[in-house]
């Protein structure tokens, strides 16, 4: 039924915006971080989306009747971003490097907090699309109640 | 008319009975024409009966529905968007309807009390 | 009035379209925010203006149900209109997705959604009372 392929539509959208809002918090929670399990300064996390029809088997599309334009959408990876690290003069510090410099991750704490926002944003809009669904779906059901 | 008892000994024992009817029925005409108020127009035009106007309602209440069904054909293919004027038209109808079929049942009810009265 | 008549199919066709409008809205909005993504919407009001007919312009009369409907069409066959938004705005990534129009659009399908099948119930409940009167 279209209304369930709907919820199922929502429903990635909904996951893919908390895999965001995972690498977003992340990324402001390692923003300092010099030291990492791999060497190196931590990476900044991103999230590449990608879209996909929402019906799976090719029999759902012989008898769907919107072919594949109804997409979900799903994270296809989440990459580590190969900026280079800042550096910073400290040679105090524990990870200096032999000439005083350590390395920060390039991450800049507003454009991720900006980032966090948007997910959000994109995660309300998603919730509210459920309830669309939902209510239309109740809504179908009280046909002939009277 | 006959004036008096003696004309009509008169008339009667002369034996002239249809001569006398005659004069009596010009008589009559004559009277009854003095009945009719002067002035006024006589038309050909009879009353409405009960089932004309029953007929009449019928009608109306039929021209509603289509005026109702009409108006959400076109809410349903985006030529209306007048949802207020949509849902008015349909109470109407309904209403309408609804009220048609209290005459109805009242109609039938007095028919039934009719047939049930000794003559 | 029978429950096949022009305004009931007309009615329920109207509830299938809009089913998957939105459906297609979801998927927009899911993908708000994925590189290259068009957005996509559902045009059905023209074709089932044409289907139902309203004025009797724009058919010629069949004067059996097999025969074939010249440019009325019926209700059967209806194919809605799919396509790529061509006003998309695109932002830097390739995506053309307005998330607040489309919320917008979201509300109005529902409300016209829930208002059809409130019409369909009045006409459903008007035939019940009148075969209920049937004394």
């Amino acid at each position: 039924m279209d209304l369930l392929t709907s919820l199922r539509i929502s429903a990635s959208g909904l996951a893919a915006q908390r895999k965001r809002m995972e690498s977003v918090s992340s990324n402001i929670a390692n923003a300092q971080t010099t030291r990492t399990a791999e060497g190196g300064p931590y990476r900044k996390k991103e999230v590449v989306f990608g879209s996909e029809p929402a019906r799976d088997s090719f029999a759902e599309i012989l008898e769907g009747e919107l072919d594949e334009k109804a997409q979900t959408v799903h994270v296809t990876e989440v990459v580590n971003s190969d900026k280079p690290p800042i550096l910073k003069y400290e040679p105090s510090h524990p990870d200096a490097n032999k000439d005083g410099y350590v390395a920060y991750p390039d991450i800049n704490v507003m454009q991720e907090m900006a980032d966090m926002i948007e997910a959000q944003r994109a995660y309300e809009a998603n919730v509210s699309a459920v309830n669309t669904t939902k209510s239309m779906a109740l809504k179908t059901l009280e046909i002939g109640k009277n | 008319m006959i004036k008096n008892i003696s004309q009509l000994d008169q008339t009667l024992g002369t034996g002239d009975a249809r001569g006398w009817a005659k004069k009596v029925g010009n008589e009559l005409a004559d009277q009854m024409s003095h009945l009719e108020t002067p002035g006024v127009e006589r038309t050909g035009e009879t009353s409405k009966t009960f089932g004309d106007f029953l007929q009449d309602s019928i009608g109306k209440v039929n021209a509603l529905q289509n005026d109702a069904d009409v108006s959400m054909q076109k809410l349903a293919s985006g030529e209306s968007r007048d949802l207020h004027e949509t849902l008015l038209a349909v109470e109407k109808a309904e209403i309408a309807f609804k009220a048609m079929n209290q005459v109805r049942s009242k109609v039938i009810d007095a028919y039934k009390e009719i047939m049930r009265m000794q003559i | 009035m029978d429950v096949n008549d022009k305004t009931f199919r007309a009615l329920a066709t109207s509830l299938k379209f809009r089913e998957m409008r939105q459906e297609l809205m979801t998927g927009n909005v899911a993908n708000a925010q994925t590189p290259g993504y068009k957005s996509v919407k559902l045009d059905f009001e023209e074709a089932l203006a044409r289907a139902t007919d309203v004025d009797g312009n724009l058919s010629m009369n069949a004067s059996d149900e097999r025969h074939f409907n010249v440019g009325g069409g019926g209700f059967n066959n209806l194919e809605p209109e799919v396509y790529e938004d061509p006003n998309g705005i695109v932002s830097e990534n390739g995506n053309t997705v307005d998330v607040e129009a489309e919320m917008a659009r979201m509300a109005e399908n529902k409300i016209m959604y829930d208002t059809t099948v409130q019409l369909i119930n009045k006409k459903l409940g008007l035939m019940k009372y009148a075969l209920n009167s049937e004394k």
